[in-house]
């Protein structure tokens, strides 16, 4: 019945091939032959999740176990949603369209801060409470993990457990325990107890935060004897012996990242002192060229995909780069699949693949600068150099090229007009290179997109005491930037301060961010991180409701020694590490990548970390 | 290669450019000798028969793809069948050499089925006589370019109803013309018959059940051209 119901909406929404179901390679179990039947949730859109590497890699994973099945859901788009509601539709699975409520286990992958309100969202179209509190064994045990896990204060109600760091194991291991827990026939309660034991564990109704007056964090202590005082994030040592799919679904539909992803490497030590993933995701860690060969052979198979992308934080950075490049196109290249490779590097020597690359199919160079003067990129440690840059476009309009995008942030720590400035002077003179280039070498049709966004501080990187622009200094940095960004043969983008504004409340957000959360979206919230959905001032209202002033959390410079939400978390990095690296950046001090020598970070605490290094 | 293929009712929402990208990657899973276009970005050359609206599934449907290399049609359905989902199942194979017409060019007819339901649905079933009996129907049909009154009665080659008066549902088999100049969709159809009937158009289901070409004056199923 909810079947043929289902099928009658998919008559009346745009798109309905996002629920479709039945797409080649996706995994159907008898859920009578299981004893764990766990939705995995992406809270966004069909073509948003699908592209999502981890979540392939959980999937994957959960559904190669006899004794679970994993099926997709993720957040229908609002005309779905406000039909479900209307005619009583609940959420359910891609696979076989089951209600999610009747699911042993949910987990949200956290990718972004914004799509929160998609978690509650889609929670209630469940029919499963929103605050854990309010659950009983009718409802799935609902676990997150991913990026934003890092600091999962703001959803500390809403969830049951965090599962930080690395999933593949991890996953598992919730698996193993809710089995046991329902075999066994205990409480929710005491399920969630074993949970919290579990390694890289979070379950936040096992804690207690008290606040000082001016509203920063006093304590925070787990509630009984046994729960862990710190949780150790996951870390898998060796990710060549890690479980990847082997086959991956293919959409009908055109997904975003609509192509074979390889994770060549994890983690980055380049030690970008704005960037989270750099640092929550160390130590680096490498696949085998073989392996990788292997998994591009298999899938290529197994999906007939055109294009190969390698994908990691830096794939520049591969050890052997050139060889795997070299190897997978002359593999390849009788199949007429393209090999890509997003952020590059400017500075590794990769000019031989490049040329090769170029061999099968142009692709557009995007280069991240990040800061406009060599002293910002100091501030941030980002290692590269205004000749790199030039040097590096130089030879792609020399090999063809003729489309750059530049990257960019504003809104650093100790910036000034002269970085800003600093942004349209890069602009113009990869403009300047581009006309230097010999017209009868250089391809036709200049374009240098330049694109400009409101730095976020976040949790566990050096920046995580900063305080972030105002809407106002954003705006007025804006302004500014618009009106020396125009340059012909440049096309300027930037973001809306808005938007990072509340990223930045939510990334270093403490408890007291879930009421605010709950608020906006009772006032009808929901997909802040697209544009035409997004209400500003439905989020303030919200705060006012709450009686929370958001500059908190966004603008408010921390002292060193405040107890901060997410210390509880041992991500790897200690916070001595990043004061350290903080007073670097303060100074305008690099720090080399610690591939040329440790840093301390404090991952070499990890069993199995930074081995041969 | 001709590939008759069905549509399946839970894939009718797939789009052209959904299928197109869906059978594309099929194709080059599938092993067999697929030919490929020259240029930048070379492609596998392809065409359907006619591109089916999205929400309406259909049994008979009809790609054509260019093959350089010898295979047997037994070889190209159970490579097919392999590659691609259930929902998009292979009926039939042809092999034909380049001679062979292109297939969007040689339609002529399609078929459908139309499944109504509810009392209209009877009241509909009752007018078909009268409906067909007329020398003229008028109906407005929307192009991409314009809107014309035409008249339809020519471009219906069948129109008959099966009744069950128990459930109150009627099906109707239409096989209506299906060429540049003069294509009949069964929405219109169906909106020109019950207006005719004195009746909303009910709850229906449509499914594309065969595409024809003609052979000999005869109309023929396309692949057996």
């Amino acid at each position: 019945m909810l079947k043929e119901q289902i099928d009658s909406l998919l008559d009346r929404v745009q798109k309905p091939a996002r629920y479709m179901g039945g797409e080649m390679n996706c995994v159907l179990k008898d859920p009578e032959s299981v004893d764990i039947r766990y939705a995995f949730a992406f809270p966004d859109v069909y073509e948003v999740g699908m592209s999502h590497l981890g979540s392939r890699i959980l999937y994957d994973i959960i559904n190669k176990r006899p004794d679970a099945l994993c099926e997709r859901v993720f957040m229908p788009w609002v005309d779905m949603a406000d039909l479900m509601r209307q005619e009583g539709v609940p959420l359910f699975s891609i696979e076989t369209r089951s209600p999610i409520g009747g699911f042993d286990m949910l987990g949200f992958t956290l990718q972004y801060e914004m799509s929160y309100t998609n978690i509650l969202e889609m929670l209630d179209l469940s029919g499963i409470p929103l605050r854990s509190e309010d659950r009983t064994w009718d409802h799935p045990i609902v676990i997150a993990g991913g990026p934003c896990a890092f600091n999962p204060e703001p959803l500390y109600a809403f969830i049951d457990a965090f599962s930080i760091g690395d999933g593949e194991i991890s996953t598992l291991e919730t698996i193993d325990v809710v089995k046991q827990c329902k075999q066994e026939g205990v409480s929710r309660e005491e399920c969630l107890r074993r949970l919290s034991k579990l390694h890289g564990v979070y379950v936040p109704s096992l804690y207690r935060a008290e606040y000082h007056e001016d509203g920063t964090l006093a304590s925070f202590e787990p509630t009984e004897e046994g729960v862990p005082r710190t949780v150790v994030k996951n870390m898998i040592a060796d990710i060549d012996k890690a479980d990847y799919p082997e086959s991956i679904i293919v959409p009908y539909m055109e997904i975003v990242h609509d192509r074979i992803n390889i994770e060549v490497l994890r983690g980055c030590t380049r030690g970008c002192r704005f960037c989270q993933a750099g640092m929550i995701y160390r130590p680096v860690r490498e696949r085998s060229v073989e392996h990788l060969l292997d998994l591009a052979q298999k899938l290529v198979d197994a999906t007939g995909y055109e294009e190969i992308t390698l994908s990691s934080l830096s794939t520049g950075d591969y050890t052997c780069l050139p060889e795997l490049a070299h190897k997978l196109m002359e593999k390849f290249q009788e199949e007429r699949i393209a090999l890509s490779l997003p952020s590059l590097r400017l500075d590794s020597k990769l000019k031989e693949t490049l040329e090769e690359t170029q061999k099968v199919r142009k692709t557009s160079l995007t280069y991240a600068m990040e800061a406009g003067t060599q002293r910002l990129r100091d501030v941030i440690n980002k290692g590269i150099t205004e000749e790199n840059l030039m040097s590096s476009v130089s030879d792609a309009f020399a090999g063809g090229w003729s489309s750059v995008k530049l990257y960019f942030m504003f809104g650093l720590p100790t910036e000034t007009t002269e970085d800003l400035n600093g942004i349209a002077d890069l602009a113009s003179k990869v403009v300047r290179k581009y006309f230097e280039t010999p017209k009868n070498v250089r391809a036709r049709g200049l374009r240098v997109n330049c694109s400009a966004s409101c730095f976020v501080p976040k949790p566990f990187t050096p920046f995580q005491w900063e305080p972030q622009d105002t809407i106002e200094q954003f705006e007025e940095k804006q302004k500014h930037l618009c009106q020396i960004m125009h340059i012909q043969g440049v096309e300027f983008n930037w973001h809306t301060p808005q938007v990072s504004f509340l990223e930045a409340c939510f990334a270093r957000g403490d408890r007291k961010m879930a009421d605010v959360l709950e608020a906006a979206w009772r006032l009808g919230c929901r997909f802040d991180g697209w544009t035409d959905q997004f209400s500003f001032e439905n989020w303030m209202k919200a705060f006012e409701q709450c009686g929370i002033d958001p500059a908190f959390y966004a603008n408010r410079r921390r002292e060193k020694g405040e107890l901060l939400p997410w210390s509880f978390i041992d991500a790897g990095v200690t916070e001595a590490y990043l004061w350290r690296e903080h007073e670097r950046a303060m100074r305008a001090e690099t720090t080399p990548d610690c591939r040329k020598g440790c840093q301390g970070c404090g991952l070499k605490r990890f069993e199995g970390a930074c081995e041969g290094r | 290669m001709l590939m008759q293929f069905q549509k399946g009712d839970i894939v009718r929402h797939l789009g052209l450019l959904d299928l197109q990208r869906t059978m594309q990657r099929a194709l080059r899973r599938s092993g067999l000798p697929i030919a490929y276009s020259n240029g930048f970005n070379p492609h596998i050359v392809m065409s359907f028969a006619s591109a089916l609206s999205s929400g309406i599934p259909g049994d008979a449907e009809l790609l054509d793809v260019s093959l350089h290399g010898e295979t047997t049609e037994e070889a190209c359905m159970e490579a097919m069948n392999r590659v691609l989902p259930p929902a998009l199942h292979v009926s039939r194979i042809r092999l034909v050499d380049d001679r062979f017409p292109k297939v969007s060019a040689a339609l002529r007819q399609a078929e459908y089925r139309i499944t109504l339901w509810g009392e209209d649905a009877l009241k509909i079933a009752g007018a078909i006589p009268d409906f067909l009996a007329q020398s003229e129907i008028m109906a407005l049909r929307k192009t991409k370019r314009a809107e014309a009154m035409v008249n339809i009665r020519p471009m219906i080659h069948l129109l008959e109803a099966q009744t069950n008066a128990e459930t109150k549902t009627v099906v109707l088999t239409a096989r209506v013309s299906f060429v540049e100049a003069a294509t009949l969709k069964p929405d219109l159809l169906l909106s020109s018959l019950c207006a005719f009937a004195g009746v909303d158009t009910p709850k229906c289901e449509i499914r594309r059940t065969c595409l024809l070409g003609e052979k000999d004056g005869q109309s023929v199923p396309l692949i057996d051209l």
